[in-house]
């Protein structure tokens, strides 16, 4: 096959660190190449400078024969590559047709748009792609899935040659990637090539034809995916003495610490729950299931429609404030949008919750802040030089372990953590799950909300799936196979 | 080595303190403009700078501006609430003549007007903009409609103005020793009403750096959703803002009131938030909310008082076309400051390929 980017010799620098040093990237066309590497391995800085948002210190591009230097933007786009990001940026308030379209409109002999001819040419396209979707529907109607396809619609009605897929399955269920899957490999077999970041192994082996492992700035590895399999890759992609260890252990549990009777809300109804201190619970089901919003209820963020929930005997009713003061705390998803306060630095990051619940003494004394920081910072194994420094200058992990610090800093008993490893490279993940172990070896009670079973299996000593706002099943920790948690959660099987 | 250290140090120095530095430059150009006129550049126009309306009354309101726009708001009603509390404040004075009431009128008004501001953006969820928008008509229009229907016995005035009645006897005291006097220290003389902006530059600076509820402020700012979900009652700060700038509206009326001895709805006060916004921008204070320091308003309110003074000791402008040069340069300054940083990296990455290059 011929090749149709290599990318030689790029490194970059910002400040003094090293992003990229000599590195080499090379792709075929018709492929789906996977670029694999923790956060802040490089992938992201390669795309950038691939798609002209940050110029390279040196080195070339060469795309289609054609040699680039330091490109534009434009003239990237016009080249025929194109980003379709993680945060999608598709445009809300306006039609499909409309976002397809956009910057391109087509134009009727007055100057003004051409909205038949836009929803005609849309719908050709979904068509050829086998998409359905109503090219007429406003996008903020459509499910996060459908404006996933959409942004992939959009680059390829603009005739892209190459894709670049950041993470591009994060907010999709399993049935949703499959059709994913099925539209890039019948894009595959019409040329169009593809750039494929992600961090799950079996979407990895599923859809890649090839691959390119980054660490620390530099290239690792390359080569076809037949020929490896996930303990290599991620091995290639975490260093040496990677082992993917079972760290669960049965342990001695306390009394009851948290209890739910008939509790509703936004998603979830008559909800009947009891946890003991010192337990790891998992909360699994599929986007609309309600665990999220059960989990979000039981801190106060979302209001609680009936029933009660009791910790350490007392039914508390409120905001998160009174939460709070129970001991309860929560990890929310998504860490940039519900914990980065980005313009404050690691340490001011580190004690707003601690601060919420001390108010009453308001002078703050840095001294010995820091003092309860450095405690946290060696516990968790926080990579940090200096807590004064901005938050954003952490990796995804790090940042996600200062933000269990904050809340292990209220001394919270239970915690509650919504998809704690979302966007949190292998090595993380798995320090995390020691530490939600640890937790609750030292009595803290876990309660996680995760779509990931394989996270299930390695920490939960039982695991609660719902399905329709109502709990499914609850199996103990020996019972939990993709396959039974799949079955009750899709409805397919009932409790 | 050392010398690399001292530009890192200068760098971060620039990036953080540039307020003080854009002082200083409008200060020298000041310092050129007084002896273009030929005349020497003494510390009695130091002084003036110090002691002018622009620096102590519009400076003291800013303060509050800043904690507002820090939370990603904004005040459009400051000028109109200082309207309407030194009215407040010159009745009390008058019908009291007792300084406790004055001041604790100025308070009490000030914050209220902060208060229906705060709650109809907090509590009601309204976009400040347009709460303070409205308030900024409302507060000046209910002043200039109670004006001249008030006797002149307590209003102080003939000519639909409130004015500090002569006749009591606090009057001397207040306007001549306080609002218009001038400490001696060695050579320098400092108005006294300066120090009383710069005691509560100290204060804010203490409150934003120092305690729980200044981290939050900056933390609601920088992204309120995460600043909710770890706890922050986002309500109250942003509610908190308004009341706290209407307290400092209260100071700066009570000042008013010392300094100038009158006011007069129909026109006093006109464009102060501008000014406020102007000193708070100057003093490097992101209008997106989240960053800045406190610092910067001194600074931000000196230079704005200075370019001022600029514009007006040149002979040959004439008073009509002054605004569109203050307004000139501010937009320069906020150029520099925004588009400094930009520039600085493009220049670092053509340095270090033209580096690359030569290795190569």
């Amino acid at each position: 096959m011929a090749k149709i980017l290599e990318m030689k010799h790029i490194s970059k620098s910002f400040g003094g660190a090293k992003a990229l040093s000599d590195v080499h990237f090379e792709m075929e066309e018709g492929e789906v190449h996977a670029l694999l590497g923790e956060n802040g391995a490089g992938k992201s800085t390669l795309m950038n400078i691939l798609t002209g948002v940050i110029p390279a210190d040196s080195g070339k591009i060469v795309f289609m024969g054609k040699e680039y230097i330091t490109p534009t933007i434009k003239e990237m786009e016009n080249a025929g590559i194109a980003f379709v990001h993680q945060e999608l940026n598709v445009i809300n308030d306006l039609s499909v047709a409309d976002n397809i379209f956009l910057r391109k409109e087509l134009k009727t002999k007055f100057g003004l748009i051409d909205e038949k001819e836009q929803i005609k040419k849309t719908k050709e396209l979904f068509e050829s792609l086998g998409v359905e979707m109503n090219p007429s529907e406003m996008v903020s109607n459509l499910k996060t899935s459908e404006k996933q396809l959409l942004e992939i619609c959009k680059a390829l009605y603009s005739d892209a040659k190459l894709l670049i897929l950041d993470e591009p399955t994060t907010a999709l269920s399993n049935d949703e990637i499959d059709h994913l899957f099925g539209i890039l490999n019948r894009l595959k077999k019409t040329g169009k090539s593809f750039v494929f970041i992600s961090h799950k192994m079996p979407e990895i082996f599923a859809i890649a034809d090839r691959y390119t492992v980054f660490r620390n700035g530099q290239f690792i590895s390359s080569g076809k995916i037949k020929d490896v399999d996930a303990q290599k890759l991620t091995s290639d992609m975490v260093g040496v003495n990677y082992v993917d260890a079972d760290y669960y252990e049965p342990r001695e549990l306390g009394g009851e610490i948290l209890k739910l009777h008939n509790y509703s809300g936004h998603g979830f109804k008559k909800i009947n729950l009891s946890v003991r201190k010192g337990e790891i619970l998992a909360f699994t089901g599929l986007a609309g299931s309600g665990a999220s919003e059960l989990m979000q209820t039981m801190f106060g963020v979302l209001p609680n429609e009936g029933g009660y929930i009791e910790v350490n005997g007392n039914k508390i009713t409120g905001k998160i404030g009174t939460f709070m003061k129970n001991k309860v705390s929560m990890l929310p998803a998504n860490r940039k949008e519900n914990s980065v306060i980005p313009d404050l630095s690691i340490l001011e990051n580190f004690y707003t919750s601690e601060h919420v619940l001390s108010k009453k003494h308001q002078l703050i004394k840095d001294k010995k802040e820091e003092e309860k920081y450095q405690k946290q910072k060696e516990k968790l194994k926080i990579k940090a030089e200096n807590s004064s420094l901005g938050i954003a200058s952490l990796s995804g992990g790090n940042q996600q372990k200062v933000f269990l610090a904050r809340w292990l800093n209220t001394g919270a008993e239970v915690l509650l953590f919504d998809n704690p490893t979302q966007g949190v490279d292998v090595g993380a993940k798995s320090e995390i799950y020691r530490l939600i172990l640890e937790f609750a070896k030292q009595g803290q009670t876990v309660i996680i909300n995760t779509l990931e079973i394989p996270e299930v299996q390695k920490v939960a000593d039982r695991c609660v799936v719902f399905y329709e706002g109502e709990i499914a099943a609850i199996l103990d920790h020996k019972d939990v196979t993709e396959q039974v948690v799949m079955a009750y959660s899709t409805g397919a099987k009932r409790g | 080595m050392d010398a690399k250290k001292l530009k890192k140090g200068i760098g971060k120095a620039w990036s953080q303190y540039s307020f003080i530095i854009v002082m200083f430059i409008v200060m020298i150009v000041y310092a050129i403009a007084i002896s273009a006129n030929g005349n020497a550049f003494k510390w009695s126009h130091i002084a003036a700078i110090l002691g002018s309306q622009n620096t102590c009354i519009v400076g003291t309101m800013a303060l509050g501006m800043a904690l507002v726009i820090i939370t990603g708001q904004i005040d459009l009603s400051i000028g109109s609430s200082l309207v309407l509390t030194t009215s407040a404040t010159i009745v009390a004075f008058n019908m009291t003549n007792s300084i406790a009431v004055m001041i604790l009128t100025a308070l009490i008004v000030g914050g209220l007007c902060g208060l229906i501001n705060g709650l109809l953006v907090g509590l009601a969820k309204m976009p400040p903009f347009i709460v303070t928008l409205g308030t900024m008509l409302i507060y000046r229009s209910l002043t200039l409609s109670v004006v001249r229907t008030m006797d002149s016995s307590i209003t102080g005035s003939n000519s639909s103005q409130f004015a500090m009645l002569r006749t009591n006897n606090k009057y001397n005291f207040l306007r001549m020793q306080f609002g218009t006097g001038k400490l001696q220290i060695g050579g320098f003389s400092i108005p006294y009403i300066t120090f009383v902006f710069l005691l509560m530059v100290i204060l804010f600076v203490v409150i934003s750096k120092k305690t729980k509820y200044g981290k939050s402020v900056y933390a609601v700012g920088s992204n309120e959703k995460s600043a909710h979900l770890s706890g922050i009652n986002t309500t109250f700060v942003k509610v908190s803002v308004f009341v706290i700038t209407g307290l400092l509206v209260g100071v700066a009326s009570f000042l008013q009131a010392c300094k100038i001895g009158n006011i007069t709805p129909a026109s006093s006060g006109q464009s102060y938030e501008m000014y406020a916004i102007a000193a708070v921008v100057l003093g490097g204070i992101s209008m997106s909310g989240g960053r800045g320091k406190l610092l910067g308003v001194l600074f931000g309110a000196l230079s704005y008082t200075t370019i001022n003074f600029i514009i007006v000791s040149i002979p040959s402008l004439s008073v009509d076309i002054q605004d569109t040069f203050q307004g000139l340069v501010l937009i320069i300054v906020i150029l520099i400051q925004t588009a400094g940083p930009v520039i600085k990296e493009s220049i670092q990455t053509a340095k270090r390929r033209r580096l690359a290059q030569s290795e190569e």
